[in-house]
């Protein structure tokens, strides 16, 4: 049983900014009787309590669901965002999937629309103002048909499903080379033009989203497909084809 | 902000745009390779391809504008994207590395920027070597069709004798190839062409493509280098 | 009519509001009785709504596309955080589409009877009437649900039921109507009728002459405390499940705002009424930070069992068929494995009580085997996929070959801050939404109905009875700079000056641990009158220890985490002595409250009508040890008080 395994420890390399107008760096921690089956944020809330007890300064990190599903919690560990297993946020990640004894660089979601606030805490408002642009259908509470008026194929609802599962963490953004929010506005897009609810405001919601992107500052997009990668929610870069398709659509038409 | 300008201009336009603009110069060197093989089969078959473009007329200046826009599109609009790549991320973190497998990032796909702007140069000095290079005038005279032609082929010839020429354009070819490599995939990736039966087979594709580029073109300076005799023209030339 | 204050005569007899007449009407007529705001008079009033979970964000959605101007407050980085996006199996409508019997009328008593007799059922009735809609809202909201070959939508089961009503978003449905509702949210940013303020915690309630007239909150990234005033304040930020220390909830989600707002005169109903769910994964390492939820819709598939022999040490697979217990489907044959989750709880924990858990003892199994062999494995991870791959990654175990192993834990409280029919709590001006009150699921909530009543509340209620209460007022008549804000402010920066300054030697952490256990071994699965008795007391001396020997690190000026942690700690306390008196008041045993006092010999609740009908609503005196209780008498006329039985 895995419970009966050794206690770990690790040296971990944090991230450290008291605030976002000021320098950070990284410092080194040592982490010791790491149970190898606690998450990896429970190994950060074990070097928190040490450090409070030293009465030193705790890491800063978000996190809320713990169970992989809020999107809150999300840093880059040794250089991958949630870390080295695919699907998983960081909250989910597990410590046996670490050697004992290694060295562990703890780094936040970096990008310059998601800056520091924190240590470990990025702001990522920015993903908010940009479906704020038109990432829904205006519908108001009332107002809607009965739920089965219109039938829409399981295939189709389940593609849709495929891209209403992002979380919003944030990990495409910080995988990207270019920082690029284009899997993040491609989901939500895809999402709304596989239904027939959503596909009324397409042209609209192609055109306010990728302008409201590109005024928030994030990369364009390379195509290094890094964010299906990194996307804890396995999100296809299939959703970046479809939102080329439909900014194509909504200027040329 | 949503003027059309603009909205050719913004991050995605400016992707569909390098993607058009790059699928367009894809079709380009596939035709231009085709062509340059002639020289596999001699000087005759080589400048009569030549000639034949050339009877083409005005229609070859409209070509040859349309390729300068499309050459300059697509540097414009990929250097505009890696501009904003810098600034969308000022500060970076000590490490950054790849999860593996879906990732498409390769060596290729991160050298672009470098292989795109050592491609412009060659292309530049390509075009000034044989587009502007000695003509008839400076005495490269081939018959075709019983009329005197421009002797291009005795200019490439020549060229290529010159191992740091040969040299060279091994080398940018091979660039050609990795660029090629990402290059090809990603542009239709960039104009929503790709579904998700399609984009493996691109993705695949795209190796079988970039080596076929890449050899096909390297191949010629390399056989005219070991094969290919001085030209004889040169000799019946000089003694007008 | 709700506007006016609520009368409590002598701490007795507190009245819901609810009409009279035929229940199925009783609505309709209400909304004709309620008073309207003249559109072009609602931008005038400032409504202020904090929480952006399934009733937050919807109410603050829905009245911000009613005209008024809101400002909608949130805890996380963004509205699209709350916990309501980490429901997994689904949502109760009474749509009936499987032809299998299904109305507004089973609905409703499916929800009466499954919480034990002990919710108002008007309420329910409204709420059953309500669920249709939400379904019709959301599939216009573009929420992928499930859906059959045909293109309609498809239904499973959920406990406590024997019709297939709950829609469902695979196992993350809470996550796709959350972001529903978030995006209708959004669109009344862009709009800008409704202002965001996110990584904001709300810690007072500013009341004036007796009305809920704005809030104090700290904005958490500079440490700034703010005032923000309104001419009517909604509430809902959901329960108090974590003052437990392990539970499904979020690590953020807290009682703070609930509990400042019952300090500040609103009543606290049914404290004690606190939902155990059957299917979680147990606990592992003691570094262990939350516990999770596996959704009740595996046990549509699943079946419970432990081994029939005392301490089995054989692994699962080895155990024959005849030598296992499938206790569930023997103790209640016609619902089998589908009893509602405060049955499911009490009989694992029965098992595991007895000797049989399996693992460290602390645990049953959820075995899939069969449903693998009918189905198949391809099925089965279409139904279930997420949720498999999810257990994966905790235990390292592999659900498809070995079965589950579950145990109970702290998920959802059904009791709250008590609210009239018009959601109004007894402050007048607030007004308290979704999981924040306790109006609607009794003594046990059945599985599926919490989104449906946070958006029922949000969505389709508080837009009509806010309504009522704001045409009865002037707006825009507090301003921020009043007194009663500059009170509430220096009474929070009181606290966290204590707090930042004490410089003890225990954690809040330490502290939250230990009071969680209190809670858990007392006030959890099984409560006696001794045992409460000796918690109560235990609550108040670790509760002065905290006082005076907690460690907060850091400042107040700045993003501090671990200050923001200690102030709910400090709240918990409080609250959890209110949990462990309200237990100890109710002599029955009903719905998750089971008072071993109260019991049949086969561990069956035995409930009170005649002296527990009611509804315990507990006012603050001032005192936290001396809590004052009202009483609202639950009458049932459309449902027969009957032994609640699934056998």
């Amino acid at each position: 049983m895995s419970n009966a395994r050794q206690p770990r420890s690790y040296t971990l390399r944090v991230w450290r900014q008291p605030s976002s107008t000021t320098e950070g760096k990284l410092v080194e921690y040592a982490v010791s009787d790491i149970d190898p089956d606690s998450s990896f944020l429970e190994m950060l809330d074990h070097l928190n309590e040490n450090l409070v007890k030293k009465n030193e300064e705790p890491i800063a990190f978000d996190s809320d669901c713990r169970e992989g599903i809020c999107g809150t919690c999300g840093v880059c560990i040794d250089g991958r965002p949630h870390g080295p297993i695919p699907h998983v946020t960081t909250c989910a990640l597990r410590m046996r999937d670490f050697a004992d004894r290694s060295t562990i660089v703890v780094e936040p979601f970096r990008a310059k629309s998601f800056p520091v606030v924190k240590d470990l805490v990025v702001d990522r408002s920015a993903f908010d103002r940009i479906i704020e642009a038109g990432g829904y259908v205006s519908v108001n509470a009332g107002s809607a048909p009965e739920a089965n008026m219109i039938p829409i194929g399981k295939d189709i609802a389940e593609s849709a499903m495929d891209s209403a599962v992002c979380i919003g963490c944030g990990a495409c953004v910080a995988s990207c080379p270019n920082a690029s929010a284009s899997l993040f506005v491609g989901a939500k897009m895809r999402q709304m033009v596989l239904l027939p609810q959503g596909a009324v405001e397409r042209k609209h919601r192609a055109l306010a989203m990728v302008e409201r992107m590109d005024r928030e500052g994030f990369g364009d997009c390379s195509n290094h497909g890094e964010c299906e990668a990194a996307c804890p929610k396995a999100i296809s870069i299939e959703n970046i084809a479809t939102l080329r398709r439909e900014y194509m659509k909504a200027i040329f038409r | 902000m949503n003027t059309p300008r603009f909205r050719l201009w913004s991050s995605v336009g400016k992707k569909i745009l390098t993607g058009l603009t790059g699928i367009a110069l894809m079709a380009f060197i596939v035709m231009h390779l085709l062509g340059n093989l002639t020289l596999l089969v001699g000087a005759d078959a080589f400048n009569g391809y030549t000639e034949s473009l050339h009877e083409l007329g005005w229609l070859v200046i409209v070509a040859e504008l349309g390729l300068i826009a499309l050459f300059g599109l697509h540097a414009i609009s990929a250097v505009q994207v890696w501009l904003d790549k810098g600034k969308a991320r000022k500060q970076h973190n000590s490490l950054m590395r790849t999860k593996g497998a879906p990732s498409k990032q390769t060596i290729a796909s991160r050298s672009m920027i470098v292989t795109g702007a050592v491609l412009l140069v060659f292309v530049v000095v390509h075009v000034i070597q044989f587009r502007f290079g000695p003509s008839i005038e400076q005495g490269y005279v081939a018959v075709v069709d019983g009329a005197p032609a421009r002797d291009l082929h005795r200019l490439v010839v020549e060229t290529f004798k010159n191992p740091v020429w040969t040299g060279i354009y091994v080398a940018v070819m091979l660039l050609l190839g990795f660029h090629l490599r990402h290059g090809f995939w990603s542009a239709f990736q960039s104009i929503g062409a790709l579904g998700p039966k399609l984009r493996p087979l691109a993705y695949s594709v795209a190796v079988v493509f970039a080596v076929a580029m890449a050899v096909g073109f390297l191949i010629l300076p390399l056989y005219l280098f070991l094969f290919a005799s001085v030209p004889s023209g040169a000799v019946a030339m000089a003694g007008h | 009519m709700a506007s006016m204050p609520q009368t409590i005569p002598n701490g007795d007899g507190l009245h819901s509001g609810a009409p009279g007449g035929p229940i199925e009407t009783r609505w309709d007529r209400h909304r004709f009785e309620m008073k309207l705001v003249n559109p072009a008079n609602k931008r005038k009033y400032t409504v202020i709504v904090v929480g952006t979970g399934l009733a937050g964000g919807a109410a603050a959605a829905t009245l911000g596309e009613l005209g008024y101007n809101v400002l909608n407050f949130c805890i996380q980085d963004s509205p699209r955080r709350a916990h309501s996006v980490a429901a997994q199996g689904g949502i109760n409508a009474a749509k009936n589409y499987p032809n299998d019997g299904d109305s507004v009328w089973r609905l409703f008593y499916d929800t009466v009877k499954g919480g034990d007799f002990r919710a108002r059922e008007s309420n329910v009735y409204r709420l059953a009437q309500l669920s249709v809609n939400i379904i019709d809202q959301c599939v216009a909201q573009g929420v992928p649900f499930a859906r059959e070959y045909g293109g309609l939508l498809a239904t499973r089961s959920f406990g406590g039921t024997q019709v297939s009503r709950t829609f469902y978003a695979r196992g993350q449905t809470g996550q796709q109507l959350l972001l529903g509702a978030y995006g209708s949210l959004m669109r009344q940013l862009e709009t800008g009728r409704v202002k965001m303020f996110a990584r904001r915690e709300m810690l007072d309630l500013v009341v004036v002459d007796g009305h809920a007239k704005g809030i104090i909150c700290r904005n958490l990234v500079t440490g700034e405390l703010e005032r923000h005033a309104a001419d009517a304040v909604v509430l809902a930020t959901g329960g108090y499940s974590t003052a437990y220390f392990l539970s499904t909830n979020a690590v953020n989600s807290n009682a703070t705002a609930v509990w400042r707002c019952h300090k500040r005169g609103a009543y606290f109903a049914n404290p004690c009424f606190m939902q155990i769910h059957p299917t979680c994964i147990p606990l592992q390492g003691s570094a262990q930070s939350k516990l999770t939820l596996m959704s009740e819709s595996l046990r549509n598939d699943g079946r419970i069992w432990v081994p029939a022999k005392k301490g089995d040490p054989r692994p699962p697979d080895q155990i024959p068929e005849a030598e296992r217990d499938y206790f569930l489907e023997r103790r209640y044959p016609s619902f089998g494995n589908l009893v509602p989750r405060d049955v499911a709880s009490r009989a694992a924990k029965h098992a595991c009580d007895e000797g049989y858990g399996v693992g460290t003892g602390q645990a049953v199994y959820l075995d899939f085997a069969d449903a693998i062999q009918r189905l198949g494995q391809n099925v089965i991870a279409e139904r279930y996929g997420n949720l498999f791959d999810m257990y994966r990654e905790i235990t390292d175990e592999d659900p498809y070959k070995l079965p589950m192993r579950i145990y109970p834990a702290p998920h959802y409280t059904m009791g709250g801050l008590w609210v009239d029919y018009n959601l109004q709590s007894t402050i007048p001006g607030l007004h308290v939404l979704g999981e924040a009150n306790f109006s609607d699921h009794g003594a046990n909530r059945l599985g599926a109905s919490a989104l449906m009543q946070g958006l029922a509340d949000g969505y389709f209620v508080i837009p009509y009875t806010l309504g009522n209460y704001l045409a009865g007022t002037r707006p825009g008549t507090v301003r921020s700079d009043a007194p009663e804000f500059g009170e509430a402010e220096q009474k929070v920066r009181g606290v966290i000056d204590h707090l930042l300054g004490c410089r003890g030697k225990k954690t809040p952490r330490e502290f939250h641990w230990e009071l969680g256990r209190l809670l858990w071994d007392e006030c959890g699965m099984s409560r006696s009158p001794e045992g409460l008795t000796q918690t109560i007391d235990k609550i108040r001396a670790l509760r002065a220890e905290f006082w005076e020997n907690v460690h907060v690190a850091g400042s107040g000026q700045e993003l501090n985490q671990h200050l923001e942690y200690a102030g709910r700690v400090a709240d918990y306390f409080e609250l959890g002595e209110l949990i462990a008196i309200d237990a100890q008041q109710r002599n029955e045993s009903c719905g998750c409250h089971l008072r071993v006092d109260h019991q049949t010999p086969e561990g069956e609740p035995i409930r009170d009508d005649e002296n527990y009908a009611y509804v315990a609503a507990w006012e603050h005196t001032g005192d936290v040890s001396k809590p004052r209780l009202h009483r609202e008498k639950l009458e049932f006329e459309n449902v027969h008080l009957t032994v609640r039985t699934y056998k």
